[in-house]
Formats: C-alpha cells, sequence, structure tokens
C-alpha cells in the first residue's frame, strides 16, 4: 500500500534528513514529489538552502585566521606531511 | 571556535582563554598529529577537551551549568522547525501552509548578503548551547556528520535533530530579514 502522501508540516521537518541521505527511498521519493509540486515548500527550500550557504561565509575564526606563530607552525606541518 | 568554546563555559573571557590553550596544544602537538583525522577536526578535538574541562571546572561554583544544557541534547521536546500556526490545521488542507514563505530569495547584492549574514550569525549565537554547537561545527566550520558525532559524543539521530533545528531557526532569520527588506524598504 501506498503510504500517505507528505504534507508541508512534515516536509519542513524531512529537509536536513533528505539532504544528508537519511531518508529511506521511499521517503525520498514522497519528500521530492512534494517539492516538485508545492511552491511554498520549494521557497522553503530556497531560503534553506541559501542560509546554509551564508553560514559557511560565517566564520569568524576564519576571517581573522590563527595567530601567526600558530600559522607558520601549521604550514610546516603541512609541508611535511606532503613530503 | 570562539562560538564552540562558548557552548561549554559561561564567559567570552573564559572561552578566549580555551582558544588560546588550544593554539598552544596545536603548536605543541603537531609532532604527534598523525593523518587519521583531519587537521581541523583533531584542533577541535582540543578546543572541545578543554572548553569541557574549564566548564566542568566552572560547574562546580554555579547552580547551572552550559554542560546540563549541553547535556540536554534531548530530541523528545518537541520544537517544531516552522512555527505550527504557520499551517492549516482544519479541513482539506490540514497541514498545508496557510502562512507560506513569501520571498524565496537573496538578491545577488554584496551588501545585502553581507547584511544578512549578521542577522544568520547573531541568530546562531542565539541558539541553545548545543545547537549552536552542532551548527557551527557542521555548516560553519564544515565538519562531517561522522566528525561530529565523534567529536561531541552524541547520536547520529541526535546530530541531525539538533542540526535541523538550528539550520530551521536560522532559516526561519533569514525569512525575517527577506520580509523586512520586501515590506519596509
Ligand atoms: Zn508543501
Amino acid at each position: 500500500m501506498r503510504q500517505p502522501e507528505v504534507r508541508c508540516v512534515e516536509f519542513v521537518e524531512q529537509v536536513t534528513q533528505w539532504l544528508e541521505g537519511g531518508l529511506t527511498d521511499e521517503e525520498r521519493l514522497l519528500f521530492e514529489e512534494h517539492l516538485a509540486y508545492c511552491s511554498p515548500c520549494s521557497r522553503f527550500m530556497v531560503q534553506f538552502r541559501q542560509s546554509l550557504a551564508l553560514s559557511r561565509m560565517a566564520d569568524g575564526y576564519m576571517r581573522q585566521g590563527p595567530p601567526p606563530m600558530v600559522r607558520a607552525a601549521l604550514q610546516d606541518a603541512f609541508r611535511q606531511s606532503r613530503r | 571556535m570562539l562560538r564552540v568554546a562558548r557552548s561549554y563555559v559561561a564567559t567570552r573571557e573564559a572561552a578566549e582563554d580555551v582558544v588560546q590553550e588550544t593554539w598552544l596544544g596545536v603548536i605543541n602537538g603537531l609532532d604527534r598529529f598523525e593523518e587519521r583525522s583531519s587537521l581541523k577536526t583533531w584542533m577541535f578535538r582540543i578546543l572541545v577537551n578543554r572548553a569541557k574541562t574549564r566548564g566542568e571546572r566552572e560547574a562546580r561554583s554555579r547552580p547551572f551549568s552550559s554542560l546540563e544544557t549541553l547535556d540536554l541534547l534531548d530530541p523528545r521536546v518537541d520544537e517544531p522547525a516552522v512555527d505550527p500556526s504557520r499551517f492549516n490545521t482544519h479541513g482539506r488542507w490540514a497541514g498545508y501552509w496557510s502562512s507560506p514563505p513569501s520571498v524565496a530569495a537573496l538578491p545577488e547584492d554584496s551588501v545585502v548578503i553581507a547584511e544578512a549574514g549578521e542577522r544568520l550569525v547573531a541568530a546562531i549565537d542565539g541558539l541553545s548551547p548545543s545547537q549552536r554547537l552542532v551548527i557551527t561545527l557542521r555548516d560553519v566550520q564544515g565538519l562531517s556528520a561522522a566528525e561530529v558525532c565523534d567529536l561531541l559524543q552524541v547520536s547520529e539521530g541526535n546530530q541531525r535533530v539538533l542540526l535541523h533545528r538550528a539550520r530551521s531557526k536560522v532559516r526561519a532569520t533569514l525569512e525575517c530579514y527577506l520580509d523586512d527588506r520586501a515590506g519596509g524598504a
């Protein structure tokens, strides 16, 4: 028997699982079917992905970088590991 | 790194200490560093261990510790990704949006993107310690699910629930920002 379709209220809870490949084949099909026909949920998905992309930019440590002394030591280590 | 440390310790000063100690640990440990894990994961392992130790020390002198909050890695508490009032509760369309997201996309404007980014950082900083930890390690630092589960000693399922809740709140912040822009400006 076919499972009940995914509604929006379920869809929004499954996004991370879907992105991580954590849904079963059947769940994935139902999820993707919903995504294909529900435009509010596809807008939700765009926002979700955009906020993911923004999170990746939110890296204060990368912007500042490690202290210079540490950076030098790390570069050394990388050079050695590549040998 | 500060954001991760803050999840375990009470003050910004303590977190800064932990980050300092971590850099020292990284330098001192470089010879022992093997390539079984990425350098980044290894560095976070040092960071989390130091922050935990520090947090435990603090916990003895405080009634409530961030560590206790952290132990509430408890997905049983129901916390929906989207405010339930935004879905229909009755009739044929029950469970479907009644108040759907209106604006889909962020314009490709670097000023707007930077402004949205600032809101998102504030949103991440405002999350519960465990959600903040997971989203920082996964989405900001780019560690894998397996690395984060190992580092924080959480199950794959709990890691995913925490990540989804954190991401959902961050998305909601972006939506608010987009709506503000569309409405206000
Ligand atoms: Zn939908």
